[in-house]
């Protein structure tokens, strides 16, 4: 058949334009040779043991899985109610207040860092960490909204409405019976905010202090000074974390269905 | 007033400015199983949510066991509610749906697994208990659905539509078994439906409602064989309806439909006469008729014969031999049969 | 209970994204238009303007011709299959944007793959200088974006009523037909979705221009950067980020209405 083998080119050159690029970044930090080359000059784990020893790394790590979590929790504590109160009931202006939640997914990153930057930090005196964090907060709340609505979506009113005659109060009945049934959706939302969080840059990078810069920033600060493979072996770890993360998440949630 | 169950009592339900139903007024008695019947829209379901608390009436009183509790929240009424999409919780086993509402009330743990035993076996779903409700089918999820609501022992029970999910031949037996149910625990049971067979066949009264009004309450075989208005019998199958046009000599009248006239030998002061298609009498009669269709329904064959007053229904026994389409037949519509009818209440 | 999340939104981002867009507005303390007149004079900001409207639109358009080329093969594999090449190309959406585009510097580079294989096949003594071109940012830019258009084709692709398509074979449609009748139209909404995606995200991606462009190939964002950064200039970040939130809201009323026309 001319017809399936076509098709399968056509697949497996997308797939290699789209994700070819991950393997030579594998390998070319497994270099023995000190700079960036692929194919590398020889094989060695070297530079994925000392991506370990870069102290900044280490630090802007920590900072961007505080925002990530940190981010996305508060998110979800503030997103789940909203999406809860837009799905269920018809509150005037329910189409203006989606618009504003959705906001920063429109709104360019790097305007919304400036803003927090020059109107936050500047004369309000907030930390650049405290600001990070509403930052990161603001950016994956839309997302937590919308993953979280559409669970909500799937999920039957009436079932709140059989608690209650079953003798829950309202709030027992979205505690005992809408959230564990959303509980994959929240879940699905919590990783796809932290996803995001974990890798946004735009919104970080005038959000940095001295010390204070997340990982993804802190990465290109140091591909301008030096060109050794130590990036592209972080560039490797970070990719396999994500995409561990994403597999587990496949596999017992169906993740992709919510992005 | 103690074997009142249930009393709405000038109920007016409105979604906002529409208003679903005005003025409703309902008793319902102890141990009775009624049937709420009614074209789609007429504000069936408005009124089971009003009852069990899930809608704040507009005005108007719900009396339960004789105490008002229009202002009683719907989880302190003690109201059941079988939802027409029985809306079982699933993350919770067949056991732990039906143990959910035990389970607040803090009923003790060795009461709660004898009451849902027993609320199980009840429906025969005993050893079904550890499925989780997407691994049941639609006749055993409708039965756990009644089991939860069962073993809250309700003052009353609520079934909005309980059998309008299932094939045929399950809702036949479903029928039967609800029916076995309400006389083993003599619950007070209202239910909902748009089938005026089920409700023939399975309830004590029927309330017939119309546009959120209650056309007619009876027996089945009071709405069965004597309907008042031109939209109780046509609900229950009375296929001819003709309207009383006038009386002409002393023992005569005309009857009429759009398109045209048929004179009687008799006559009525109702404002419309009705027959059923098995009270019409084909092969004799003073009128004449064309048949345009029959139809071979196992004991019978279903004719329908154009006249001048349009087309007429009637039903013949089988063993009758057959008149061909085409064919012209005379018939009657005798006084014996027919029902004499209101326009409307 | 949608006030938490709408008052943080308000207060924590749109007043601070309102105060900024309107420093565009005011130049010495006055409110005024003369800061745009003075922003386009200049020839570099024009440039810098017109190329990345171009590279939005360009990396929208091959994204949307190789998209379809790629959706329609996908949803035509069996539904096993069909799941796990739809992971695959959702994979890259996860993974850090600095990590995808710094492998096209490994690449792309001096003594990337590309330069090797160059002058290795001896097609030139010395190698060419792909990074700090329009072609590098564009195709990193199309690496980054193009699985936002895939997707969005898939999903509209899988919604097709069944057999249109041999439907309209059968009818006496040429492939060409079938795409133009049948697939464009009733994949509208996939497309225009796919392309607000695709058009916004390579307007305001920082990171792909700032890294395989630098400072000689400037977009946007990275002209912003440079504004505030080199030249402390706010009244220039203020036109920028009001220029490309105009681009980004505009995409997106004008597109989705043109969807749902
Ligand atoms: N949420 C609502 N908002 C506005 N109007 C409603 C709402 N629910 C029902 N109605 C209206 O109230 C009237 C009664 O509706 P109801 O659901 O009680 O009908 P029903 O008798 O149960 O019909 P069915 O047999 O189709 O279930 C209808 O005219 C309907 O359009
Ligand atoms: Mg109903």
């Amino acid at each position: 058949m001319g017809k399936t083998w076509a098709s399968r080119l056509i697949i497996f050159t997308t797939l290699l334009f789209l994700i070819g690029p991950f393997f030579i970044i594998i390998f070319a930090g497994l270099s023995a040779g000190s700079s960036l080359s692929f194919p590398p000059q020889g094989l060695s784990l070297k530079w994925y043991l000392a991506v370990f020893e870069v102290e900044s790394f280490r630090q802007s790590f920590t900072l961007s899985m505080f925002l990530a979590v940190c981010g996305t929790l508060c998110a979800l504590i503030i997103g789940v109610p909203a999406a809860y109160a837009i799905c269920r009931y018809k509150i005037p202006g329910a189409e203006t207040i989606k618009l504003i939640v959705a906001a920063p997914i429109i709104v360019p990153g790097i305007i919304v860092g400036l803003a927090l930057l020059r109107y936050l930090v500047v004369p309000l005196n907030f930390t650049v960490t405290l600001a990070l964090f509403l930052a990161h907060t603001a950016l994956v709340l839309p997302y937590a909204v919308r993953v979280v609505s559409a669970s909500l979506e799937n999920l039957r009113t009436d079932i709140e409405e059989a608690a209650v005659l079953l003798g829950c109060t309202r709030l027992q009945a979205f505690s005992k019976v809408v959230l564990p049934n959303i509980r994959s959706g929240i879940l699905a939302a919590f990783i796809l905010g932290f996803v995001t969080s974990f890798n946004q840059v735009p919104v970080s990078l005038f959000l940095s202090g001295p010390g204070v810069r997340t990982l993804p920033i802190d990465m290109l600060d140091y591909m301008e000074i030096t060109y050794d493979p130590s990036v592209a072996a972080l560039s490797a770890l970070l990719a396999f974390l994500s995409m561990g993360i994403v597999f587990i998440a496949e596999k017992t949630l169906g993740f992709s269905r919510y992005v | 007033m103690s074997d009142t169950a249930v009393s709405l009592q000038n109920l007016t339900l409105a979604y906002g400015e529409t208003v679903a139903v005005p003025s409703l007024n309902l008793d319902i008695h102890k141990g009775e199983l009624v049937a709420l019947l009614g074209p789609s829209g007429c504000g069936k379901t408005t009124t089971m949510r009003a009852i069990a608390g899930l809608m704040t009436p507009r005005s108007g009183t719900i009396m339960i066991d004789g105490v008002d509790v229009t202002k009683v929240s719907a989880n302190k009424r003690g109201v059941g509610l079988v939802f027409q999409s029985y809306a079982l919780f699933p993350h919770l086993s067949g056991f732990e749906n039906v143990a959910f509402g035990l389970r607040l009330k803090r009923t003790p743990a060795a009461v709660i697994t004898q009451k849902v035993e027993a609320g199980l076996e009840l429906v025969g779903l005993s050893h079904l208990a550890e499925r989780m409700p997407a691994e049941l089918s639609g006749g055993q999820q409708q039965r756990l659905s009644l089991a939860r609501s069962l073993v809250m022992e309700p003052k009353v029970l609520l079934l909005d539509e309980p059998l309008s999910n299932l094939d045929a031949r399950l809702r036949l037996e479903m029928r039967t078994e609800l029916q076995t149910l309400q006389r083993q625990t003599g619950i007070t049971m209202v239910f909902v439906t748009h089938d005026q067979a089920e409700a023939l066949a399975l309830a004590d009264r029927i309330v017939l409602m119309k546009d959120g009004v209650i056309e007619q309450t009876g027996t089945p075989e009071d709405l069965y064989n004597r309907p008042n208005t031109v939209f109780a019998a046509d609900f229950v199958g009375f296929e001819n309806i003709f309207k009383v046009s006038g009386n002409t000599a002393s023992n005569s009248m005309v009857i009429a439909s759009d398109t045209g006239e048929l004179n009687l030998n008799y006559r009525s002061d109702a404002s419309h006469l009705a027959w059923r298609p098995e009270g019409v009498i084909i092969g004799s009669g003073p009128h004449a008729g064309v048949v345009a269709g029959v139809a071979f329904a196992g004991n019978k064959r279903e004719y329908v014969i154009t006249t001048d007053a349009g087309k007429i229904r009637a039903d013949v026994d089988a063993s009758e031999s057959a008149v061909q389409i085409g064919e012209t037949v005379s018939f009657e519509l005798p006084e014996s049969s027919a029902r004499p009818l209101r326009e409307a209440l | 209970m949608v006030l938490p999340a709408a008052v943080f939104t308000a207060a924590l981002f749109l007043l601070p994204v309102g105060i900024l867009l309107s420093e565009g507005f005011k130049v010495g303390g006055e409110w005024t238009l003369a800061g745009y007149a003075d922003f386009f004079s200049k020839p570099l900001n024009r440039t810098v303007f017109f190329r990345t409207l171009k590279l939005g639109l360009l990396v929208a358009l091959v994204s949307a011709i190789v998209g379809y080329a790629s959706a329609f093969c996908i949803v035509n594999l069996e539904p096993k299959q069909r799941g796990r090449i739809f992971g695959l190309v959702i994979l890259p959406l996860m993974i850090s944007p600095v990590a995808r585009t710094y492998a096209w510097i490994v690449i792309l580079g001096r003594t990337g793959i590309v330069n090797d294989a160059i002058v290795g096949l001896g097609l030139s003594d010395t190698p060419i200088r792909f990074l700090f071109t329009e072609t590098a940012v564009f195709l990193g830019l199309l690496q980054l974006f193009m699985p936002l258009m895939i997707i969005s084709l898939i999903s509209s692709m899988e919604n097709l009523p069944k057999d249109v398509i041999p439907a309209a074979r059968v009818l006496g449609a040429s492939w060409l037909q079938v795409f133009t009748r049948v697939i464009l139209p009733l994949t509208r909404e996939g497309l225009v979705l796919g392309g607000t995606l695709v058009f916004t995200g390579a307007l305001t991606a920082y990171i792909t221009p700032a890294i395989l462009g630098g400072s000689k190939v400037l977009m946007l964002e990275t002209l912003l950067y440079q504004k505030v950064n080199v030249s402390n200039d706010f009244v220039s970040a203020g036109i920028i980020a009001t220029i490309l939130i105009v681009m980004c809201f505009g995409a997106n009323v004008v597109l989705r209405r043109i969807a749902k026309a």
